[in-house]
């Protein structure tokens, strides 16, 4: 039982994480129709910012944080304005290889700016944890799971109580009609931008103190959130949220008890079976076409 | 939209054009045994071959079909494989090798060319990205059959159990698949086939209407598609003769995809200008450059602004370019005439 526990508290810690770049990653969909391939690289760019502004110029950590978060606002800002706002007339594909391109970018330009060499990150609280059931949770990994899902309230919030909610839902319902109707879609999009920017590196802050800040850090996280994404269905916000926990904690559950080393896979072929018998995932809806 | 005819493709004479193009390419071994070209060009030609085999069969479904496929590094990666455990641990000869590694890649892609049908553009590309992610941590896993870590060695074929091509054979070898993969999606996409799937791309549901069958076209089109990047697996395994698991990553499938996009959507010839852009040209150039050849991630950087930029500005690539400093050389000779 409590090793249960332990798995499902360990779960909600890496659900937390995909959570946010899931998070990212559908605002993107809905206000550009983009999807965003680059969340993990460009999380795993201002990671490295991170690390850098801890590391090298020696800042702590917090600040460092905040200067990530910085560095990710104007990150997400300069990628709209200088390619996306562009990209309207480009067909919805071909606005996909575009955030492929961005992936490639920000991975080369990575290693120019902070070396090959891996880094190390450590946790924002080193010590301590919390007994729960038998089981034990770090300090950190409560303050993982509480502050994602205190940044989920506060967006949740955002989006449906304010006018700047409703602006971008109204941008990612129809974004013609959206700016007929004097919503000023093109700040929207690039708040959406900077937003899920941030997001993606909330999460890469919170995955690299488990490995070290390579390139490849945020792989698994941005695979893992494009299929919480398919899971919960790209209708709503809310759905990837809740894809992501399933994932979180399906995963871990699937590594401990059927197999440690298969686990991963059968939980992607879990899901690609489940989204042939209900293609627009678990809340999604079938969006009818007209011919 | 209209697709404009780079003017130095002949359409009455297309096939005779490949032949012409794969002669030429066979000049390459000719070129460096008389000591005019460096003998490591032989590698990346032959590499450029091997992905323009794979890049033609995905265009087919970016391009033709508009159906996106990130799992080609996956079929690439089983392919080679399956091929050199056939031919060094099996003892098989080289075409029954080649029959098991087509025939494998082939019933996956059929199967997900199953659940395509019910999934849309963006649903599909996750989709064969996890695929592809599974297939790849098989190889990393089935150590008994392809080595783990450590890579899988093969040698060059041995054609019908007696003929044993050295490297300039297994060379010609590849140009001979590479003209004739071009002279069989030419024909497909000139014939029936390819109105059916340029129907299906402009609208699904009107081309149901005049009568196309959706999943027969959808089938063929993922069946070719990953047949074709089977075949460049095998290719890959038997001239490269070493493989292993991080060869076969996203980054392999984003390349070959950018190569399209890059070279030139729905064109045969643009696809294997884009890769050569994406494959050959870091090697050939960008290596040469001052301070920034050497760093570390240059060509990927190069690469990801061309595919932004092509895409913005250029969306049919960079194969018409050619063509239209034709057209934009024959304006300005226009008006400094009169």
């Amino acid at each position: 039982m409590s090793t249960f526990v332990q798995l499902v508290l360990r779960s909600l810690e890496t659900g937390s994480i995909y959570s946010l770049a899931a998070l990212g990653i559908i605002i993107i969909y809905r206000t550009s129709n983009i999807t965003h391939f680059a969340q993990g690289a460009m999380g795993m760019f201002n990671t490295f910012v991170v690390t850098f502004l801890f590391t090298t110029a020696g800042m702590p950590l917090w600040l460092a944080i905040i200067g990530g978060m910085v560095s990710a606002l104007i990150t997400g800002f300069t990628v709209d304005f200088v390619i996306i706002r562009h990209t309207k007339k480009v067909s919805p594909v071909a606005k996909q290889i575009i955030t492929l391109g961005l992936i490639m970018i920000f991975v080369g330009v990575t290693p120019f700016l902070f070396g090959v060499d891996p880094l190390n990150l450590p946790q924002l609280i080193p010590t301590g944890s919390l007994p729960v059931a038998g089981a034990s949770i770090s300090f950190n990994g409560i303050l993982n799971i509480g502050f994602g899902l205190s940044v989920m309230a506060v967006l949740f919030y955002v989006l449906q109580r304010t006018k700047w909610g409703l602006a971008i839902r109204t941008t990612a319902s129809n974004e013609f009609t959206a700016r007929l109707m004097g919503v000023p879609t093109k700040t929207v999009t690039m708040v959406a931008w900077a937003v899920a920017a941030v997001l993606g590196v909330l999460a890469g802050v919170m995955t690299a103190p488990f490995t070290s800040v390579t390139l490849n850090l945020m792989d698994g996280v941005q695979l893992n959130a494009l299929i919480a994404c398919v899971l919960g269905g790209f209708q709503t916000f809310y759905g990837p949220v809740l894809g992501a926990y399933i994932i979180g904690i399906a995963k871990n559950l699937l590594v401990y008890y059927v197999s440690s080393v298969w686990g991963e896979q059968l939980l992607y072929l879990g899901i690609l079976i489940f989204i042939v018998f209900r293609p627009y995932g678990l809340i999604g809806k079938k969006i009818v076409k007209k011919v | 939209m209209k697709l404009k005819r780079p003017s130095f493709i002949v359409k009455k004479n297309a096939h005779l054009n490949y032949v012409l193009f794969g002669v030429a390419l066979c000049l390459v071994p000719l070129l460096i045994e008389l000591g005019l070209l460096r003998n490591s060009y032989l590698t990346l030609v032959g590499s450029v071959i091997i992905y323009s085999v794979a890049a033609i069969g995905l265009n087919l479904l970016l391009g033709w079909s508009g159906l996106i496929s990130l799992g080609t590094a996956g079929f690439m990666g089983l392919a080679a494989y399956i091929s050199a455990y056939a031919t060094v641990n099996l003892k098989l000869p080289f075409e029954i090798a080649v029959l098991l590694a087509l025939s494998i890649p082939l019933a996956v892609g059929i199967l997900v060319g199953l659940v395509s049908l019910k999934i849309e553009g963006l649903y599909l590309a996750i989709a064969t990205l996890s695929v592809s992610e599974i297939l790849r941590k098989s190889f990393e896993e089935f150590g008994d059959i392809t080595n783990g870590f450590s890579g899988k060695t093969a040698s060059y074929p041995k054609l019908l159990g007696f003929f044993q091509l050295d490297k300039y054979g297994t060379y010609i070898l590849l140009v001979v698949v590479l003209v004739g993969v071009m002279i069989l999606i030419h024909n497909m996409i000139n014939g029936q086939m390819g109105r059916a799937l340029n129907a299906m791309r402009g609208s699904e549901a009107a081309a149901q209407a005049m009568g196309v069958h959706l999943l027969k076209y959808r089938l063929v089109a993922f069946a070719l598609a990953t047949s074709l990047a089977a075949l460049s697996g095998i290719l890959y395994i038997h001239f490269i003769k070493y493989t292993y698991p991080p060869t076969w990553t996203l980054g392999m499938s984003l390349n070959i995809l950018s190569a399209i996009i890059i070279g030139g959507v729905r064109n045969i010839y643009g696809t294997i200008l884009g890769v050569f852009v994406v494959f050959a040209v870091p090697d050939l150039f960008l290596k040469q450059i001052p301070y920034f050849g050497a760093m570390p991630g240059f060509a990927y950087i190069v690469n990801g602004i061309l595919i932004i930029v092509v895409i913005m500005y250029y969306p049919y690539g960079l194969i018409y370019l050619g063509n239209d400093m034709k057209k934009l050389w024959g304006k300005v000779k226009a008006k400094v005439k009169p």
